[in-house]
């Protein structure tokens, strides 16, 4: 293990933190489409976080004890039912008059992407705390 | 009196164990919202003493000549996880997704662990550099 | 590259200063003719250490240039090899001085 393998560990914390973000905007930007690009309402998007091994080629042996980085696997959509409003002049009103408004909850969304902020911050610390241990390490010589 | 003595090869060491400790509480932080994730820590002391053991003949772990003394013609990408115990870190508390990790106590440990990394560091430099004053004639 | 360290009489044997020492020693106590062989080998063992350690330094240098390598190890690398020509040199410098002492002495 060495500085390359911690900056791509938290390189990937970075990229990953980073996606849960635009995620989340996605659904707040997206709260009130009741029409997207499917012709549904639109359903919120939940990044699946997996950890991966980050070691280099030639620790191939021993992969299972490389340190873990991490990535989003998949992006899945949230399949419960939006709320439904009674709205009968709302274009896409269906027969009954009720309009069905996207899953999204702002709140729970703004917890989300505090809570990704806060660990895409603690990430870049990472970094910033190798690049001082590199400093130091290379100031060994004179 | 050798000189390259025993405190060298142990700093050698410290920084070499620091260093993948490093790895492990950042791959902890990458992974502070994977569902399931365990987090992971070097035992720091406890290698230090095994090391120690290992360097007066009473057993314990074993290393690899660090790449500095041996001279061969193999390059090093530093200590490998194969060599040192990793363990898991007790969760501190219930989780509702399986990740236990601590962000907090991570980022503190790693602040001391940089902090630890570079004290050493600088001992090993500092010697080195009163080794090279008194072998240089007090010149440079 | 398993060596075990088991011992620190092991770890200066890798660090090729004891050499130096035993070079050391031999250099105080000359002791005959018998001894100018030995001197001799004590010698290009010590080369053969330094040779080693600059070998070292060099391995850890080309390993950071190819993207690969461990800067601790590097830096510290390099401070020894650096350490190890400066000790050579004073060594060398204090055999051609003692030479030239000699030299000069006359019959």
């Amino acid at each position: 293990m060495d500085f390359l393998t911690a900056l791509h560990v938290s390189g990937s914390g970075l990229s990953a933190e980073r996606t849960r973000v635009n995620l989340a905007s996605s659904n707040l930007a997206n709260a009130e489409t009741t029409r997207g690009a499917n012709g549904k309402p639109y359903q919120r998007l939940d990044p699946v976080f997996q950890s991966i091994h980050m070691g280099a080629q030639d620790e191939a042996p021993t992969v299972g004890q490389s340190p873990l980085g991490v990535q989003v696997s998949q992006i899945v959509s949230d399949p419960s039912p939006g709320k439904m409003v009674y709205s009968p002049g709302h274009p896409d009103a269906d027969p009954n008059g009720f309009v069905t408004f996207p899953n999204v909850n702002p709140i729970s969304e703004i917890v989300n992407l505090l809570s990704a902020s806060r660990a895409f911050e603690a990430n870049a610390t990472a970094v910033e705390t190798l690049k001082t241990m590199a400093t130091r390490g290379l100031d060994i010589t004179r | 009196m050798r000189v390259f003595d025993n405190t060298l090869a142990r700093l050698e060491r410290a920084l070499d164990v620091r260093l993948v400790r490093q790895n492990v509480l950042s791959a902890n932080v990458a992974n502070v919202d994977t569902p399931g994730f365990k987090p992971k820590d070097v035992d720091f002391t406890a290698t230090m003493a095994a090391i120690d053991g290992a360097a007066h003949g009473e057993g314990g772990v074993a290393l690899p000549t660090p790449p500095s003394l041996s001279g061969t013609e193999q390059g090093s990408s530093g200590l490998a996880a194969r060599d040192l115990p990793i363990v898991d870190v007790p969760a501190g508390g219930a989780s509702f997704d399986g990740n236990t990790v601590d962000l907090d106590r991570t980022m503190v440990a790693m602040a001391e662990n940089a902090l630890q990394y570079g004290a050493s560091a600088k001992a090993a430099g500092k010697k080195l550099a009163i080794l090279r004053y008194v072998v240089s004639d007090g010149q440079g | 590259m398993n060596l075990r360290i088991e011992s620190s009489q092991g770890l200066a044997e890798a660090g090729g200063m004891n050499q130096i020492d035993r070079m050391d020693r031999a250099i105080v106590n000359p002791g005959g003719a018998d001894k100018s062989a030995q001197f001799g080998s004590e010698l290009g063992k010590a080369i053969g250490e330094i040779d080693k350690l600059q070998g070292a330094a060099d391995t850890q240098a080309d390993a950071v240039a190819r993207g690969a390598g461990n800067i601790h190890e590097m830096a510290l690398a390099l401070e020894k090899a650096d350490v190890a020509m400066r000790l050579a040199m004073r060594v060398r410098n204090k055999l051609v001085d003692t030479y030239n002492e000699i030299m000069r002495m006359g019959i």
